[in-house]
């Protein structure tokens, strides 16, 4: 069974929400935390309900969306997000109120609202969707597992449309949180200069990319997620490189298929070594494109990842600003996304153009 | 009066509401009106506390205490001259 990508979406430190071609207007920057170009919400929210929204469940909405009016779908089969961090923001509200006010006169809006699925669970709400709702919180394989049960799901035929997704945002709070273990580097970076740097640690990201899947091909659609694994705490980079190989055996393909290889690459030397490793074993000659030196670093970022994936399947060119090593071929049929969090949770994706 | 609708924008989050642009017999909960919902009574009910320093003993005299920006002030002020 194939399973197509019939509608895509994306808010992010990039101009990634207002369609045309990919990357027209490259953002770039010179800090360490990137934050999300933020739409107008309000094209997909009412005034009063946006009040209650806390920016992750805005980029959310809004990514969902997106989506759903690529595919011309109004209402999905089921609704699955990933998310590492969550409602962090109104989580941060609500204990900040918790030990302020010695656990007395606390607001139920924060509270409501801090959880987890808080996210799919609007989502479901603003679309009138009484189906399947589920939200993975798996750490670095949150968004992949999201995929996991959505592919499952549409296997076993219980869906048609099932409207997937990977999201998290950063805040001052978890920020300063995440810089004291060091996985922030010390002095900003540029933009196109981050994947070259020659320090450690990378630079803060945040966003949510949407997919809508499903066994029927649409009008616009360009690709199908072909394949998807993850691994956990492989012992060393053989384990990785004989898993990727495992994989593409699995997708009945060989490296020689693949026309593009898209990494996580994220500027920390440490972390970035190992798909160095990768490259010099199985793609060699590839063309190699990367993402998070325009989305940052986040345990979900590999969502931004598979949405420029298909945006480059869909035009048939990598843009220049997402170019790393070589030169793709002119036509791009299979990509493969491989990303590892926190050198913990390493993942592969496989998209085919249809 | 002008204060009290100050501060049910900022514990609602009224976004693109003016204090002024709110009646002070303007009905908060329906949808003529305000349109608030259940969510945002129970903020009104942590505003009282909060601000004013009250409880609402009687939630039964919720629906009346919350009818509008006036009903709100003449239960702040003669519970608070009852405290007094």
């Amino acid at each position: 069974m194939n399973i197509y990508i019939n509608g895509t979406g994306c808010i992010s430190p990039q101009e990634t929400a207002q369609g045309g071609p990919l990357l027209a207007t490259l953002r770039e920057y010179d800090q360490v935390r990137l934050t999300n170009v933020d739409p107008d919400y309000k094209q997909w929210v009412d005034v009063k309900q946006i009040r209650r929204m806390s920016r992750v469940v805005k980029m959310g909405v809004g990514a969902a969306n997106l989506s759903l009016e690529e595919a011309g779908i109004t209402q999905p089969d089921a609704i699955i997000t990933g998310t590492a961090y969550g409602c962090l923001d109104d989580t941060g509200v609500f204990l900040s109120k918790m030990v302020n006010q010695q656990e007395e006169m606390l607001t139920p809006t924060a509270f409501i609202q801090s959880t987890h699925n808080t996210v799919a669970g609007q989502i479901a709400l603003l679309l009138g969707c009484n189906g399947y709702n589920n939200t993975f919180v798996h750490r670095g394989f949150s968004f992949e597992n999201s995929l996991l049960d959505a592919i499952m799901i549409l296997k076993e035929g219980s869906a048609k449309h099932i409207l997937a997704g990977g999201l998290d945002e950063i805040t001052n709070h978890s920020h300063q949180l995440l810089t004291r273990f060091g996985i922030y580097k010390k002095t900003p970076v540029k933009t196109m200069e981050l994947l070259n740097s020659p320090t450690r640690g990378t630079i803060a990201g945040e966003g949510a990319s949407f997919f809508l899947l499903s066994p029927e091909i649409s009008p616009g659609t360009v690709a199908t997620l072909t394949g998807l694994s993850t691994l956990y705490k492989p012992l060393w980079e053989g384990e990785v490189i004989g898993h990727i190989m495992k994989f593409l055996e699995d997708n009945n393909c060989t490296p020689a298929d693949i026309d593009l290889i898209v990494t996580g690459r994220n500027g920390d030397i440490d972390q970035d070594e190992i798909y160095e490793e990768v490259a010099a074993a199985l793609f060699p000659d590839h063309a190699e494109a990367c993402f998070k030196h325009l989305c940052g670093e986040y345990p979900t970022a590999a969502a931004f990842g598979m949405w420029m994936a298909n945006a480059v399947i869909a035009e048939q060119q990598v843009p220049e600003a997402a170019v790393f090593y070589g030169k793709a071929p002119e036509k791009i049929k299979k990509v493969l996304l491989y990303n590892h969090h926190q050198g913990t949770h390493h993942s592969l994706i496989l998209l085919s153009a249809c | 009066m002008a204060d009290l609708k100050a501060q049910i924008i900022e514990q609602l989050n009224l976004q693109e509401v003016a204090p002024e642009s709110i009646g002070n017999d303007q009905s908060l909960f329906s949808k003529e009106g305000l349109g608030l919902d259940s969510i945002d009574a129970l903020e009104l009910i942590v505003l009282l506390q909060q601000h004013y320093n009250l409880r609402i003993a009687n939630p039964e005299q919720g629906p009346q205490i919350f009818q509008s920006v006036r009903t709100m002030a003449t239960y702040i002020t003669a519970n608070q001259t009852v405290q007094a």
